[in-house]
């Protein structure tokens, strides 16, 4: 059963990666998620609300140009950021303080795994016979259930 | 009407304090009749702050525009419904509302708890009132509703009222928008209860389970509504602001997610407290942080600190709102530190694998899920400080870090309730998650032969299967024990099983819920759109579907003017639907949106949006996009509603037991889910 286990695991892990595939060719559309409209409306360059928005329309230019010259993501953002400021970016580059925001969310989580292993461990008593795991009984508690089986009929006849 | 008003709001401001004085005054001295009077000066406080309700609604719904607020927020032709939600849609009307909902609770709070909880009773309302005091303040001394326009003349001031009003926003001109602020904010203010049970713990020392049982439902409710509200903001964010999505990571739509995650910690915690008497000390942590992140949600959206298309009143109230905070959490950690002796777990971890330790496992993620949400959501304040530069934290930096993080606990929704308390043998485990296992494997090699390629997606739906089959064998597995042993059909096993044990099985609707919202977040992943300019006659094509436009046509109403589009859609040749984007400029308001036309389906949304006009051609530049999957995001957000009002139902052997022996609550189910 184990093998066939690792077997399934294995298949799993063959799936995800093939699933994760070559990197696409940006397109506007693409980049357009990537980066925040200036015009002041607070959303990503696909999500600006605004009617006829010209800088909407001039950034998404600036954007098709990019991409016809054959530049990929990482260089189209990079301009962007050169040319717009580093704002215009809607997730902050991995450099300097601003990796910061990347790296903590991961070492809370790792923490968090680390304090949960440690409590887990602390409070992992070693296996103690039955009768002493038996947690103690609510007279009160035990007097209920006894007067409903009696009263539901499920218990022993008289 | 604007006295009484304020004069209410005065009122109301001054019960509040008695109660607190009162509440403290009583529970000190154990005097029943002080302690009565605590709660006599709770109903009142409730009572003048629905008097300042129905004084503001009577100004809004009578066109007064000599009160400020009204000449701000509403307009003559504004149609009566939308006028009801005025009352929330500005700053001071928000914060009145809050203070409003949270008059409410403590009254039934109150009205509820006249024969039980009597120790805890006195410092439940003195701190429940201690909260009402600060908002019944902000909204009496910083955010009055009630203030009066005015001109200044030669004779000095003189009462003015203009001809209209400026209107409501727009955006908020739309029917889940009324629904949706009150649903959140009796989420965020529901959050007050627990925490007033927790304090009131604290204080006397009656730390047992109690108060844990007490306030469960306290928070389920809250946590429901939250959950019901952050859902219909997706939704009118999908149907109003014509982008095609339902969420974007801003921040006020951030701060509602925050509470409702630590809401869900304890929802899961509070049992291996009932069921274990472990993690005590965590549990007062999470009810603090959980209420935290509610005021601070409420912060997030009303001062302005951050940019956001949701916050729609800002004003200078954020320092009094962090000095809020401060009190909050110095008083309740204070508290908690005095306590500790109080809190020592009653037992041990018997193994690793374990429902408890998988409520351990659930824990950590949801906590870690909410640091790195707020984490992100004020990030772009602390490089403002730190480094002087002002960086965007948006969806690409939320995506990579959320969604491992939620596929996680999509797992966790499946294995936890398969593990058994105490110690879980190799055997069960093998047991319960080979056909789970199974169908999910199946199922991931379907949807790669199928051309899901995306990994996010391709997990989604893998654990999905995994989760639902899990879910749905508990149903099977009890439903066929009952059929064997009570000779029950399987439509009768289901509902008697349902019935004995709610909150088991309305925990299950509620992870059977969450499956069918992941299973719409996946569809994010195969959407298409298109936009181009388009006159009579002219097509546009998105994956199967053609749109023709046939004709463009203007109009007015009293409120707006608009252009519509009528647009034909075929799909693969044969007739499909036709479909009417609106794009409304509104007259009082001086502002244009969009009116958005989706077709639903189960497989994919059809979504048009007018998103305007382009002056030189006079064409329309239509934008239209293929949701797939987006009405299951619904469809789950209205099964986890229903799944906790399951849960929240007394089952059937706790109905039993309370006519055993009045008054007597149950103790948790063996193996309850919420």
């Amino acid at each position: 059963m184990s093998s066939r286990f690792i077997t399934s695991l294995m298949a799993v892990a063959l799936l995800t990666t093939v699933a994760r595939g070559a990197a696409p060719k940006p397109t506007v559309q693409s980049i357009g998620d990537q980066v925040m409209c200036l015009c002041g409306c607070v959303a990503t360059l696909n999500h600006c609300p605004h009617l006829n928005c010209a800088t909407q329309a001039e950034m998404r230019a600036a954007i098709g140009k990019e991409i016809a010259a054959g530049k990929d993501e990482t260089a189209i953002l990079q301009d962007l950021a050169i040319q717009y400021g580093v704002q215009v970016l809607a997730a902050p580059p991995k450099k300097g303080f601003n990796l910061t925001v990347w790296i903590l969310p991961g070492i809370g989580l790792l923490a968090g795994l680390a304090v949960a292993i440690v409590l887990v461990r602390r409070w992992h008593a070693p296996s103690a016979p039955a009768s002493a795991a038996a947690p103690p009984v609510d007279a009160e508690l035990l007097a209920a259930v006894e007067e409903e089986i009696k009263t539901s009929g499920l218990g022993p006849k008289e | 009407m604007i006295e009484v008003g304020s004069l209410a709001l005065i009122g109301a401001l001054a019960f509040a304090l008695c109660a607190i004085i009162a509440g403290a005054v009583g529970g000190k001295l154990r005097s029943a009749r002080v302690v009565k009077s605590a709660e006599r000066a709770t109903l009142a406080f409730a009572a003048m702050i629905t008097v300042a309700v129905v004084a503001l609604e009577y100004l809004i719904l009578t066109d007064n525009f000599h009160a400020a607020y009204v000449a701000e927020h509403s307009n003559r032709d504004l149609q009566t419904f939308y006028k009801v939600a005025v009352l929330w849609s500005g700053q001071e009307g928000s914060l009145l509302f809050w203070t409003w909902l949270l008059a409410m609770y403590s009254a039934l709070v109150v009205l509820l708890n006249r024969k039980k909880n009597r120790q805890l009773m006195p410092y439940v309302v003195a701190v429940l009132m201690g909260v009402g005091t600060f908002f019944s303040g902000i909204t009496f001394f910083v955010a009055n509703p009630f203030q009066e326009l005015s001109l200044s003349s030669a004779s000095g001031l003189r009462p003015f009222s203009p001809a209209d009003g400026n209107g409501l926003n727009p955006l908020l001109q739309y029917h889940s928008m009324v629904i949706h602020p009150p649903m959140l904010y009796l989420g965020y203010v529901g959050m007050a209860v627990p925490f007033a049970f927790a304090m009131a713990a604290l204080i006397t020392r009656q730390l047992g389970d109690n108060w844990i049982r007490t306030t469960r439902r306290w928070t389920m409710v809250p946590w429901m509504l939250l959950g019901l509200g952050i859902i219909l903001g997706g939704n009118w964010a999908y149907a109003v602001l014509g982008w095609g999505g339902y969420w974007g990571w801003d921040p006020v739509e951030n701060a509602s997610l925050l509470p409702w995650l630590s809401g869900t910690a304890f929802l899961h915690s509070v049992m291996i407290q009932e069921k274990r008497g472990m993690l005590k000390v965590w549990n007062v942590v999470l009810v603090i942080t959980t209420f935290f992140l509610s005021i601070f949600g409420t912060f997030l959206t009303r001062s302005g600190i951050v940019s956001s298309v949701h916050a729609f009143a800002q004003s200078n109230i954020g320092p009094v709102f962090a000095v809020f905070l401060a009190i909050i959490v110095f008083f309740s950690l204070t508290l908690l530190f005095l306590r500790l002796d109080h809190l020592k777990s009653e037992n041990k971890l018997d193994s690793v694998i374990s429902r408890e330790s998988g409520f351990l496992f659930n824990n950590w993620i949801l906590l870690a899920l909410v640091f790195a949400v707020l984490w992100g959501t004020l990030f772009p304040l602390i490089s403002k400080a730190v480094q002087g530069q002002t960086v965007t934290v948006g969806a690409p930096f939320f995506n990579k870090t959320a969604i491992p993080m939620g596929l996680l606990l999509l797992f966790l929704t499946g294995a936890g309730p398969l593990l058994a308390w105490r110690k879980t043998s190799f055997q069960s485990l093998k047991r319960n998650f080979t056909v789970p296992l199974a169908v999910a494997l199946v199922t991931g090699v379907v949807l790669f032969a199928a051309g899901v390629r995306h990994l996010y997606a391709w997990m989604t739906l893998f654990l999905s299967a995994f989760v639902a089959v899990c879910v749905l064998g508990e149903f099977w597995k009890g439903a066929r024990t009952r059929m064997r042993t009570a000779g029950e059909n399987f439509a009768l096993a289901v509902y008697n099983l349902t019935m004995r044990n709610t909150r088991r099985y309305g925990g299950y609707v509620v992870h059977l819920g969450i499956v069918l919202l992941f299973i719409g977040f996946a569809g994010l992943a195969f959407k298409a759109d298109i936009k181009g300019d388009m006159r009579p006659g002219d097509l546009l094509r998105v994956k199967d579907y053609l749109l023709r436009c046939d004709d463009l046509v203007s109009g007015e109403t009293p409120n707006y003017e608009y252009v519509r589009a009528l647009i034909t859609v075929t799909k693969d040749g044969h007739a499909f639907t036709t479909m009417h984007p609106e794009k409304r400029f509104y007259k009082a308001s001086q502002q244009p949106t969009s009116y958005v036309a989706i077709h639903p389906g189960l497989a994919e949304d059809l979504y048009v949006v007018l998103a305007g006009m382009d002056q030189d051609s006079g064409k329309a530049i239509v934008q239209a996009f293929v949701n797939p999957l987006v009405v299951w995001v619904w469809i789950g957000g209205f099964v986890v509603f229903l799944g906790t009002l399951l849960a929240l139902v007394p089952s059937r052997v706790e109905r039993e037991m309370a006519t055993i022996r009045p008054g007597h609550e149950m103790a948790v189910q063996s193996d309850d889910v919420i």
